[in-house]
């Protein structure tokens, strides 16, 4: 059976065939942007943070009763507090490394500020927006990032400084995404460059390969990779301590982090919270991804399901309406595998006709999200598979109703009504 | 080209047999025209959709155009049906979604037949029935008289070696059926086989040849004692 027939026949029963097709097109637009959303998101939460991620924890406490850090001597004596909890902490048996940060990637609670080459300029002027890590010589070993030029930090270059002291570091390091944008013909280890609009120069002496930002909101999407690190142990009445445990002994240090630090000051505040693994933080971060993304499969799935069940419930309705019809075509000398094709060739055509419209709505719509919600060009492959979507579940829907169809015996014709 | 030996349909439920056709014997001569006659629930509707493989029969031989039919898987019977026979129904069933044309053309594009003999024979088959400036009409706008043609024309663009024709005039008025029955006459003529169920004594002695059907069997109306009287009285009338 070709098409001029089915098309001729299709004009007798234009209401529901386009109904029909403005469903397929509706779901289209709204399948493939979904699915380049949720691919989106789904991107977002599984790229890496630079970080060697396994066997990582953090611990967020504070002091009670802690100096006020307001001049010089209380300053030193929470310095003094901060390194012996450090001193205990990697004196645990499991740990391997230890390091006071004031944030970690994906944490939510992020410092960030400019990078320029010159001094003096403000964050609006400066070369580029980035984010600031604060730790001390076992920062890189502890979160496991790797160094691809010059050199770490050594003990004697960690300083430390209180938490409202606005001086800048006098040497830092910078991620590589920080240092070619700063740097695009490279060498960035061995330059200045200044911080916050400061006139202290800082000096670059090594550059690690990446280390995402700790915020993963879509305001920080510009300099997510930026990031600066600084040698400083940050002193206040509050502290973070990122542990790298041996292989297999991180829920052990966990355990046992909380009575460690008490036994050291039992004055601080140590709750449920404190205590949180590098996987527990991934997947707080990146919670309301991945609950948009599944809101998003379970929406596709809906639509999906609506517009199944639209075909399935329009090709029984044509099936109940042709029947003695169908018994004809038998009579006339159709073949049960005719009856079949027919069906699913008017599907393919309503189906084909529905998704030349959903083509044009899926761009426009994602021309409306990019506009209005800060969405990126679907990529055409989405609307390729969202195209391929359509038309197999057309096809699969159409199944049932059509091989009832070809199973109408051709005896029908000489039946009365 | 039709021969039906010993032939039985049996329609079997849970709790009883009813044996529509029964012991059904049958032999139609290559060009002849014969009616089926009988009263209704006679089975002669059964005869001829077995004689038009749209139904299986449940015992004995049927031999069409020298094939023996009753292992033939549905397939093969699809392509017997749309080579081989030519059907004509009372209700006419044209499909009304596709214009006359379309109509005619459906079982041969079953066929696999180009588009030019298609073309071809089709309008060949609606200058014969008189209906060629019809051709873009849809059923719904043609008179019964008309579809029964487009039928007919239908039957006859396949070039069947047999036209089963079931009740063709059961729906028409009198002029309407005179018209059609004028061209079957006409069609047989030419040398085609038609085999023709009704229940009108009138149109069944057109035929070349009448065969009765009661009880699901052939019977003889003049050597049977039980129809006997009935027959000469049916046969004065139609001679009077």
């Amino acid at each position: 059976m070709t098409l001029p027939p089915i098309i001729a026949a299709l004009r007798k029963h234009k209401a529901g065939a386009v109904l029909i097709a403005l469903q397929i097109a509706l779901t289209l637009a709204i399948v493939c942007n979904a699915i380049f959303i949720i691919y989106s998101r789904v991107d977002a939460v599984r790229r890496p943070t630079g970080m060697d991620e396994s066997n990582l924890f953090m611990v967020e406490q504070q002091w009670v009763g802690a100096p006020s850090g307001d001049d010089a001597a209380s300053l030193q004596k929470q310095d003094a507090m901060l390194r012996e909890d450090l001193a205990a902490l990697r004196a645990m048996p499991g740990v391997v490394s230890v390091t006071p940060s004031n944030s970690m990637p994906l944490l939510n609670s992020s410092w960030n500020g400019s990078a320029a080459l010159k001094p003096g300029v403000d964050l609006r002027g400066g070369n580029a927006r980035t984010t600031y890590y604060f730790g001390d010589d076992q920062f890189l070993s502890t979160l496991g990032l790797h160094l691809i030029a010059g050199r770490n930090f050594t003990a004697a270059d960690v300083v430390n400084k209180g938490f409202r002291d606005n001086s800048q570091p006098d040497i830092i390091i910078v991620t590589k995404a920080l240092a070619d944008k700063l740097f695009p013909q490279g060498n960035a280890v061995g330059k200045v460059i200044y911080l916050n609009g400061d006139t202290k120069p800082s000096t670059i002496v090594g550059e690690v390969e990446r280390l995402q930002a700790p915020s993963v909101d879509s305001w920080a999407a510009g300099f997510v990779w930026n990031a600066t690190i600084a040698p400083i142990r940050l002193n206040g009445n509050f502290a973070r301590y990122v542990i790298r445990t041996k292989p297999g002994q991180l829920d052990t240090v966990m355990r046992g982090v909380r009575d460690v630090l008490y036994k050291v000051d039992p004055m601080r505040v140590l709750d449920d919270d404190s205590v949180k693994s590098f996987a527990d933080i991934r997947a707080n971060a990146y919670r309301a991804d991945v609950g948009m993304a599944m809101l998003m499969a379970v929406v596709c799935l809906i639509l999906l399901a609506i517009t199944a069940a639209g075909i399935v419930g329009l090709t029984s309705f044509w099936v109940g309406q042709r029947h003695r019809q169908i018994g004809v075509r038998r009579a006339l000398g159709a073949r049960k595998i005719d009856i079949l094709h027919y069906f699913q060739l008017e599907n393919l055509l309503i189906a084909g006709a529905g998704a030349l419209v959903g083509i044009v709505l899926a761009i426009g719509l994602n021309k409306v999200l990019m506009l209005n919600f800060e969405m990126s060009r679907m990529p055409l492959v989405y609307v390729l598979g969202g195209l391929a979507i359509v038309m197999a579940l057309g096809q699969l829907a159409v199944f049932v109703p059509a091989r009832r169809a070809s199973n109408v015996p051709p005896v029908v014709a000489t039946r009365s009504v | 080209m039709l021969k039906m030996t010993h032939l039985s349909k049996v329609y079997r439920t849970e709790v009883v047999e009813t044996y529509a056709l029964r012991d059904f014997n049958i032999d139609v001569k290559e060009g002849e025209f014969v009616a089926v006659t009988g009263p209704s629930g006679s089975g002669k509707t059964t005869f001829l959709t077995i004689a038009g493989l749209l139904e299986t029969f449940t015992g004995g031989e049927y031999h069409l155009d020298g094939i023996e039919v009753s292992q033939l898987d549905d397939n093969a019977r699809s392509k017997i049906r749309n080579e081989k026979i030519g059907f004509i129904f009372q209700a006419f069933n044209l499909i009304p979604d596709l214009n006359v044309f379309d109509n005619v053309e459906v079982p041969l594009r079953y066929r696999g037949m180009k588009s030019a003999e298609r073309k071809e024979r089709i309008m060949n088959a609606l200058e014969r029935v008189g209906l060629a400036s019809r051709a873009k009409h849809y059923p719904a706008e043609l008179s019964g008289g008309q579809q029964q043609r487009v039928a007919i024309a239908r039957a006859l663009a396949g070039s069947p070696r047999l036209l089963l024709a079931d009740e063709p005039t059961g729906n028409l008025d009198t002029q309407m059926a005179r018209g059609v029955l004028e061209l079957l006459e006409e069609i047989h003529r030419e040398g085609a086989t038609i085999v023709m169920v009704t229940h009108d004594p009138e149109l069944a002695a057109r035929a070349q040849r009448n065969v009765h059907v009661i009880d699901g069997q052939v019977v003889d109306l003049a050597e049977d004692p039980r129809f006997h009287t009935a027959y000469t009285a049916a046969a004065g009338q139609v001679r009077s």
